[in-house]
């Protein structure tokens, strides 16, 4: 009886070590429940980004606005330094996404999908769901949310001092990681990197004036 | 009968109305220009009168729908007769530069440059540019245009004629200073509703602009 309850938890762990690769599973102690409350990232500032773009050789910059709306969606417009728009997101509280407008060239099914997924990761929009872990792995806290057949991290120091990155991973492999400069939700600097295709977005905070 | 003259007169003062609201009315303070003709030539002719401007500007993004507004400030040069530099420098940095058919973009991490002539809407955008400065707006086959006036000023609407161009602009307002016939402003009107208003302050014209503005 022992024995078959022990290999049915073991199972268990091991799927849930599994869909979050090397990483060791903490026990959810009250200080890990803390940090979550603490540290998720949910709550992004409105405010202004210098934005650089590179794709494969090709480079586009400009200017993102990422502005919390009173009906408590989130815009993201991306314009170019002389005023054009590029495009322009909507991720509504209801977990729905909507594309007001985008420029013919970046009209693509997959060129928008790789954008709502970047700009969905750094809103913490995949953290308002119920979590997985924590899990630790060297001297980091990981928590998750799995979202279809990726999971969305976000990963905080050990003592649960700061947030320092975000990423996709699709199983064991890491998809997207996009790493924190300053505090979050108001970061001076946000890189992010596709690590299975040549693909960095970079957004630097611009001061108010 | 009496109902129907007055249901026509009716639908002829929300006509009138309507004439009033949608056209010259909508620029407050300005009346149409009485000789259209007269001010295409003087336009082009004083214009051609100016070799080289340099000036501080302004720029203002609106995003309507969302209440928001960046400002951005900076240095635009122009030489005669197709080179322009303008560089943002406050509170990001941003050079963009044309030189006949090369235009050259550089932001904090990158310089690229791009041949005008190989992108449609680049070169639009060049040709749209140096009509504005060089006072040949008017002639452009790309626009439809209408020209009103004040005491100080020339304001001239252009609507593209062009799917493309009518993608990114409803219409595009020059706000044109009568003494020297230099551009005061350009209102970028989207089809959305946003609009981007570049001021120009501190104008000196027929100054000396080193050629290497130009060769970033």
């Amino acid at each position: 009886m022992c024995r078959s309850n022990c290999l049915i938890h073991s199972i268990l762990v091991l799927l849930i070590l599994g869909c979050a690769s090397d990483y060791k599973m903490v026990q959810p102690t009250q200080s890990a429940v803390d940090c979550v409350d603490k540290i998720i990232p949910l709550e992004f500032k409105t405010g202004w980004y210098d934005a650089g773009v590179d794709v494969m050789g090709k480079h586009l910059s400009g200017l993102v606005l990422i502005k919390n709306m009173p009906d408590s969606s989130i815009r993201v417009v991306f314009t170019n330094e002389a005023g054009v728009k590029f495009f322009d997101f909507e991720f509504r509280a209801d977990n729905t996404f909507r594309v007001h407008q985008v420029i013919e060239q970046l009209n693509r099914k997959q060129v928008i999908a790789t954008l709502q997924k970047d700009f969905a990761l750094i809103l913490g929009i995949p953290f308002r769901i119920h979590g997985i872990g924590p899990f630790t792995n060297g001297d980091e806290l990981f928590f998750g949310a799995t979202e279809k057949d990726e999971t969305a991290y976000f990963i905080t120091t050990k003592d649960c001092a700061s947030l320092r990155r975000l990423e996709w991973r699709a199983g064991s492999k890491r998809m997207v990681s996009a790493q924190i400069e300053g505090s979050y939700p108001n970061p001076d600097l946000l890189t992010i990197e596709h690590h299975t295709f040549n693909m960095q977005l970079t957004l630097r905070r611009i001061p108010k004036e | 009968m009496c109902k129907g003259i007055f249901i026509k007169r009716i639908v002829g003062v929300v006509l009138l109305m309507h004439g009033v609201m949608t056209g010259y009315g909508q620029y407050a303070g300005y009346k149409p220009v009485d000789n259209l003709p007269v001010f295409r030539n003087q336009f082009a002719e004083e214009s051609a009168k100016v070799m080289t401007i340099a000036s501080d500007f302004t720029q203002e993004k609106m995003l309507v729908a969302l209440t928001e507004k960046i400002t951005s400030h900076g240095k635009f040069w122009y030489k005669r007769s197709n080179k322009v530099r303008i560089e943002y420098q406050r509170p990001f940095s941003y050079l963009m530069v044309i030189n006949g058919d090369k235009l050259t973009v550089r932001d904090d991490q990158k310089q690229s440059q791009v041949n005008v002539k190989s992108n449609k809407l680049f070169q639009q955008i060049n040709k749209i540019m140096i009509n504005c400065v060089q006072g040949t707006i008017f002639e452009s086959a790309d626009f439809t245009s209408r020209a009103f006036e004040n005491e100080k000023r020339y304001l001239l609407e252009m609507t593209p004629v062009s799917k493309t161009l009518k993608n990114f602009f409803q219409t595009i307002v020059l706000v044109v200073e009568k003494s020297d016939y230099t551009v005061v402003s350009i209102e970028m009107n989207e089809p959305g509703g946003d609009k981007t208003t570049i001021t120009f302050d501190n104008k000196v014209l027929n100054g000396n602009v080193p050629e290497q503005l130009f060769n970033p």
